[in-house]
């Protein structure tokens, strides 16, 4: 006889007889519950935004308190004398492809970017 | 073809949160679910619990079933999501008194219908509770069920292919497991 066929026969059980009322009964018992929830829910979400606006205005009012604008004579007055330290390095190509040149597997690849002179490199 | 009219009549009561149309979904769904349920899950308590649960789902999610679909394969996909997700929680934690798997063996067998349990159902059973459930599942909509291979693929969201795969599998696993059972070679 075919297993497959079997599996029709194995035992079949049915719903107990008090399942509706019981289904009925969670059934109103989570309608209930749902619509407590519902309104529980707007006011906590009325009460987070508001905590949040009332947070947001506070650091406003407190902590980020705008200053009037700044003119440029009193910022230089503000400041402290700066010095200026001149970042400039010139590069010389010829030593360092020298330097390169026992690296058998260095390839250079010289190609004119611009028409104009080069005026050095400013950093 | 009226049936499935019918239905969709039932369930757009239900939309509109007719709890009538809804007892009558569940007359006439109740005992295939938690049969259905009992045959995945192998414990006639867990099952009625997670049939109610598929109800109440049926209710509270009602207005997101497409009539693209019949009822019937809807609910059985909510049963099957449900009944997975509880075996799931189930292998994290399998820790069953004595008591209770006794008298949960009392319980399934007072509303069981009456038919002699042979040796050889008994080693079936035991081979279905032993499938992983992505076998057992489709061969238990197939089989016992009475589904298509196409209604089933709608229920479990996976190709046709896929489920005759699943289906010859899981049908091949169970001879040998019979054949293992009965001591003698798979057909």
């Amino acid at each position: 006889m075919d297993e497959m066929s079997l599996l029709k026969k194995l035992d079949r059980v049915k719903a107990p007889p008090d399942f509706e009322q019981r289904l009925m009964a969670r059934l109103s018992l989570e309608k209930r519950d749902a619509s407590r929830r519902r309104p529980a829910l707007g006011l906590s979400l009325a009460g987070a935004f508001a905590s949040l606006l009332a947070v947001f205005a506070a650091l406003n009012v407190f902590v980020l308190r705008q200053r009037p604008p700044v003119t440029v004579s009193q910022a230089e007055a503000e400041a402290p004398a700066q010095q200026f330290i001149p970042v400039i390095e010139t590069f010389d190509y010829g030593t360092e492809f020298r330097s390169r040149a026992p690296e058998s597997g260095t390839i250079y690849l010289l190609e004119q970017v611009s028409d104009t002179a080069p005026g050095g490199i400013t950093y | 073809m009226t049936e499935r009219m019918d239905e969709q009549e039932l369930i757009r009561r239900v939309q509109n949160g007719d709890q009538v149309a809804f007892a009558e979904i569940v007359t006439g769904y109740k005992d295939r679910i938690v049969n259905y349920l009992y045959q995945f899950t192998g414990d006639y308590q867990k099952a009625v619990e997670l049939s109610q649960e598929t109800f109440l789902r049926v209710f509270f999610k009602a207005n997101q079933y497409r009539p693209v679909a019949p009822l019937s394969s809807w609910i059985y996909a909510i049963a099957s999501n449900l009944a997975k997700t509880e075996m799931k929680k189930a292998r994290r934690v399998s820790v069953v008194s004595l008591d209770e798997i006794t008298s949960h063996e009392v319980r399934s067998k007072a509303y069981a219908e009456d038919r002699p349990d042979s040796g050889l159902l008994k080693n079936l059973r035991q081979a279905l509770d032993e499938l992983r459930p992505r076998y057992r599942i489709p061969v238990i909509l197939k089989d016992m069920e009475g589904f298509s291979q196409e209604e089933i693929a709608e229920i479990l969201h996976k190709p046709v292919g896929t489920i005759k795969a699943r289906i010859s599998r899981g049908r091949s696993m169970l001879r040998k497991k019979l054949a293992k059972a009965g001591g003698r070679k798979p057909a």
